[in-house]
């Protein structure tokens, strides 16, 4: 197993999605960007898969929450830009929350004793 | 909605799609391998770690093509293409799998239109669900039960129409018989239904031309009449200017009003009106003002239509009470009150509804229903065993594709993607022995109906298959295809890939083989049943055709003439019929002829009376006799070789003037005369001339009951010859011709005298064992399938069997064994299978047997005869199946078998 590997944080089902929808409110991104974004942001941390990037692409644009369009790159070259819609901007909030209601809930559980938010 | 259309749109740009995929990963590594050059990899190590980055790019498209929806459906159509490309590469198993489904599916299917058309479908009228039809019970006095009746008086009708609120309307009818339509100076005999005037608007149909009767026009005198558009086709060349036309009914005249449209053909199946009239109509042919008022006799049916929302039984109860109080406030006035079985009937008699949606009551149902429930059962175990037989080919086969298998497992396609693959393959397999199914049901059917036909009167039925067929048959196919391809499919991807790759392309294994083995030993058990059930069928008809009916149909030809179809009075008929008697007793090569009323196993005629006084002697209710007559001429017992036991045949002196005389049977002299001579002795006003020998009046299945023959020319004048026609019996020396010559010389007496009902007493007979015939010849082509597919099911597994063990049965013969020990290998085990499938089978015919009793006749359900001949036959089958492996076995070459190994 090799170091890198092993400091990979797996991603929960439906994570990727929140990933992707957040990387999105920043303004138009192909796939290859948004994965390196992912990444450079969460300090490393988070590996996104190429093999499950794609097809959740293309499972969000299929539900109409991000549209995509193929424009030419700062390189010139043609990519396929993925952008957030008006209901993937709603998607995004709600899951965002929760989010973060599991996340508090999980912090209380496990840090039982720290009740006050730091 | 919205979802669904960018989901076709998709479906519709998906080459598109699947470029666009290509360019955006080609993208992605693109990108990957300059971000990674540009942290200092060569071009080649950075490409490369681009590549390992993404990953299986196959699985990748995969999965995202996944999200875009309807991958069930591609992948069907790929299964679906594949399934097509394996049965194109194995074209002698594709036709035999398809061939022996298409037969079993064409049996269902052909048995399925009969009994749909007979039975289940409804009347091509608005919501036939509301129809009902009005019955009542008639108790009896001897035997104090009640049977059910559907007759009813007119003056009933009224008080049901006046009083009930719980029909939206109703109607009567009676059947007329047949009338001489004569049109433009042609003639020709048609069958005629008089009904009330609002049978058609109650039923809710509309004519396809013209009127139906209007409201009021239901009345003495009326002349107008409806034609049914099967008659307005054959006679009228479908004319639609025939609206409005002149034709005679028996030389009175009538306006054709209106044609009924196509599909609707009367409303009890199997019988098929040419023409509609108005009930009042049937004055016209001979008033009778007491039908209009006598309560008590019954004459017509009545059906209505129930008001929406109200449930049959509620309705049954508002008219019970009408009908109850009906009958008791008529008897106090009726003549016929003073009967005590006229009281019973009002005292006890109750009406009852019966759904009429599929039609009212139906001798052609009566009479088949059962019949055709049977073999609905015959040719479910046909198609069973046709299942069986292709899951035995699968089976087969799977163990020849178990590498192909074992190496798509391998390459990581889940079980239940193959399973899926290989029902696929089984659906198409099914789906094509379906629609070759189609054609042969058909066929089938038409063949059915005109088994079931007399030849002079088709039974007019509409098999042609509709959409309840198709349904039914699409449905049949996917059952069978998922019956018989889910075990072969489960068991063939049960194998672990390794050691299936590791051993080659020699199949092995024994325990793999007990599926294909019970599948056998099923096939067999199900044609023990078949094969037991066509043989008691077969048995049973000829007990019926050897009965002893007490007459002798040899050389006996039949023909009816009506002399009111020419539109002779009655007083005036008995010297047409006695002119026609002269002339075909004249005819060369008939040795007598004869006429009466009832023919020998008539199928028109049943005629009650009872006797009720006994030389002067009347008899109580209870010990009045009752009994079957008929009105024969002089001759008619020598005619048809009934034996008179004493006295004297009627004779030319037996007029109307002359005194009453009648014949009874021995039945009849026994019950009244008990010891004694019955000679001279008095039946009503009658006295007793002759005794003769019991005949069965209703043909083989009857059994001897009184009979009463009345002189026919003393007799027929009183009744003034109402029972309308009259049958001759010729016998003859030859028959060539003889029909023709009967034809001109009754048309030399009147042209328009129309015969009819020509046959001779043989096929009469033939055709009132109409049903066991039916069951019999069905069945016995369905065991004789069953046997068919049974026999090559044992075939197959045998020949598969030799060439597994080719090798073994080489070593065995270079070790010194004899070839008769091998030959005896083989078919010990065919013989072991047959006698296991006969051990399953026998219990299940003696068990399904029962259920079929009632159609047998004169042989037991457990006929240790037949079931002796069914098990000889299936170890002779059998034998014959496992024979021909056995010699390829024995025919092996030591040398060549262990080489091939």
């Amino acid at each position: 197993m090799t170091a890198r590997a092993a400091s990979r944080v797996d991603l929960l089902q439906g994570t990727l999605d929140l990933l992707i929808l957040r990387t999105l409110l920043l303004g138009r991104a192909h796939g290859h960007a948004i994965a390196k974004h992912i990444q450079r942001t969460s300090g490393d941390l988070l590996q996104v898969e190429t093999g499950s990037l794609y097809p959740a692409l293309h499972r969000l644009e299929a539900r109409g929450w991000i549209a995509a369009a193929w424009e030419l790159s700062e390189k010139g070259k043609r990519a396929k830009y993925y952008r957030l819609t008006a209901k993937g901007r709603e998607q995004l909030h709600a899951e965002r929350t929760k989010w973060e209601t599991f996340s508090r809930a999980m912090g209380l559980v496990l840090n039982p004793l720290n009740r006050e938010p730091v | 909605m919205n979802r669904i259309f960018r989901k076709l749109g998709w479906m519709a740009r998906r080459s598109e799609k699947e470029a666009e995929l290509s360019d955006e990963l080609r993208f992605h590594l693109q990108e990957e391998a300059e971000q990674a050059e540009a942290a200092g990899l060569t071009a080649e190590q950075a490409r490369s770690a681009a590549q390992r980055e993404l990953g299986n790019v196959a699985l990748l498209m995969e999965d995202t093509r996944a999200t875009w929806g309807w991958t069930w459906l591609e992948r069907f159509w790929q299964d679906l293409r594949y399934a097509v490309r394996m049965l194109r590469r194995n074209p002698g198993f594709a036709a035999a799998a398809i061939l022996s489904l298409a037969l079993g599916i064409g049996a269902n299917t052909a048995i399925f239109s009969l009994l749909d058309a007979v039975v289940f479908r409804p009347l091509p009228v608005a919501n036939p669900r509301q129809l009902v039809q009005f019955t009542n019970t008639l108790p009896l006095w001897e035997t104090g039960s009640s049977i059910p009746n559907s007759l009813y008086a007119y003056p009933q009708l009224e008080r049901f129409q006046s009083q009930s609120k719980t029909l939206s309307g109703m109607f009567g009818w009676a059947g007329l018989g047949r009338m001489n339509v004569g049109f433009h100076g042609t003639s020709g005999i048609a069958d005629a239904e008089a009904c009330s005037g609002d049978f058609f608007s109650v039923l809710g149909i509309a004519p396809q031309y013209g009127r139906f009767f209007s409201a009021g026009e239901d009345r003495v005198g009326a002349p107008v009449a409806v034609i049914g558009d099967g008659y307005w086709r054959d006679r009228f060349g479908a004319d639609p200017s025939i609206v409005g036309s002149a034709i005679t009914l028996n030389r009175i005249p009538f306006t054709v009003i209106g044609i009924a449209p196509p599909e609707f053909w009367g409303v009890s199946v199997g019988s098929s009106p040419d023409l509609w009239l108005p009930l009042h109509a049937m004055d016209r042919f001979k008033p009778d003002s007491r039908r209009w008022t006598e309560p008590f006799s019954a004459w017509m049916q009545i059906a209505g239509r129930l008001r929406p929302g109200i449930p049959r039984e509620q309705a049954q109860a508002e008219l019970d009470v009408i009908h109850r109080h009906f009958l008791r406030e008529r008897m106090s006035i009726s003549e016929l009150g003073g009967l005590e079985n006229v009281q019973r009937f009002a005292r006890e008699g109750h009406l009852l509804l019966r759904p009429a949606a599929s039609g009212v009551d139906s001798g052609l149902r009566d009479s088949y229903a059962s019949a055709l429930k049977l073999l609905m059962w015959v040719a479910g175990i046909v198609l069973l065993v046709a299942c069986v037989n292709v899951a035995n080919l699968l089976l087969a086969r799977a163990s020849h594709r178990r590498r192909e298998i074992a190496v798509r497992m391998a390459l990581g396609a889940s079980r239940g993607r193959l399973v899926r693959q290989l029902v696929t393959e089984s659906m198409v397999l099914a789906l094509a022995g379906g629609l070759l199914a189609i054609p042969m049901a058909w066929w089938g059917s038409l063949a059915l109906v005109s088994m079931i036909s007399a030849a002079d009167s088709p039974v007019p039925l509409a098999v042609d298959p509709d959409w309840t067929t198709f349904a039914f048959t699409a449905a049949v196919s996917l059952l069978a295809g998922i019956l018989f391809g889910l075990a072969p499919a489960l068991r063939g991807t049960r194998a672990d890939p390794g050691p299936v790759l590791k051993e080659g392309t020699r199949p092995v294994g024994r325990s793999s083989h007990t599926l294909d083995r019970a599948l056998v030993v099923a096939q067999v058990a199900l044609s023990v049943v078949l094969v037991t059930g066509a043989g008691l069928f077969l048995r049973t008809l000829g007990k019926l055709w050897d009965v002893n009916t007490g007459y002798d149909r040899e050389n006996v030809l039949m023909f009816s003439v009506d002399a009111k179809l020419a539109g002779y009075p009655s007083d005036r008929a008995g010297a047409v019929y006695r002119e026609i008697l002269q002339k075909v007793r004249a005819l060369p090569g008939v040795t007598s002829a004869t006429a009466s009323i009832v023919r020998p196993v008539d199928d028109e005629f049943n005629l009650l009376d009872q006797v009720n006084e006994i030389d002067g002697r009347s008899l109580p209710e209870p010990s009045v006799i009752r009994v079957a007559w008929n009105a024969t001429s002089p001759g008619y017992f020598s005619t048809i070789s009934t034996p008179l036991v004493s006295g004297r045949d009627f004779d030319s002196h037996d007029g109307e003037s002359a005194p009453k005389v009648v014949i009874v049977s021995e039945s009849l002299a026994n019950r009244a005369f008990p010891n004694r001579n019955p000679i001279g002795h008095r039946l009503g006003d009658a006295t007793i001339v002759g005794v003769v020998k019991d005949s069965l009046y209703r043909g083989a299945r009857d059994r001897p009951r009184p009979l009463l023959y009345h002189p026919l020319f003393q007799h027929g004048p009183d009744q003034e010859y109402r029972w309308g026609f009259v049958s001759f019996e010729l016998r003859y020396g030859s028959l060539s011709n003889l029909a023709e010559e009967v034809r001109r010389e009754v048309a030399s007496v009147d042209p328009n005298l129309p015969v009819f009902r020509s046959k001779t007493l043989a096929a009469q007979t033939a055709e009132s064992l109409m049903e066991e015939r039916l069951l019999a010849a069905l069945s016995t082509f369905f065991g004789a399938l069953a046997l068919l597919l049974a026999c090559v099911g044992l075939y197959g597994l045998m020949a598969y069997a030799v060439a597994r063990r080719t090798a073994e049965i080489g070593i065995r013969l270079a070790l010194g064994a004899r070839r008769d020990g091998i030959l005896w290998l083989v078919l010990r085990e065919t013989l072991w299978l047959t006698l296991a499938g006969i051990a399953a089978g026998v219990p299940l015919a003696l068990w399904a047997a029962r259920y079929a009793k009632s159609e047998l006749f004169g042989v037991s359900p457990a006929d240790p005869l037949t079931i002796g001949v069914t098990v000889a036959l299936l170890l002779g089958v059998a034998a014959l199946a496992g024979y021909i492996p056995a010699r390829r076995a024995v025919g092996v070459d030591p040398v060549v078998a262990l080489r091939y190994e």
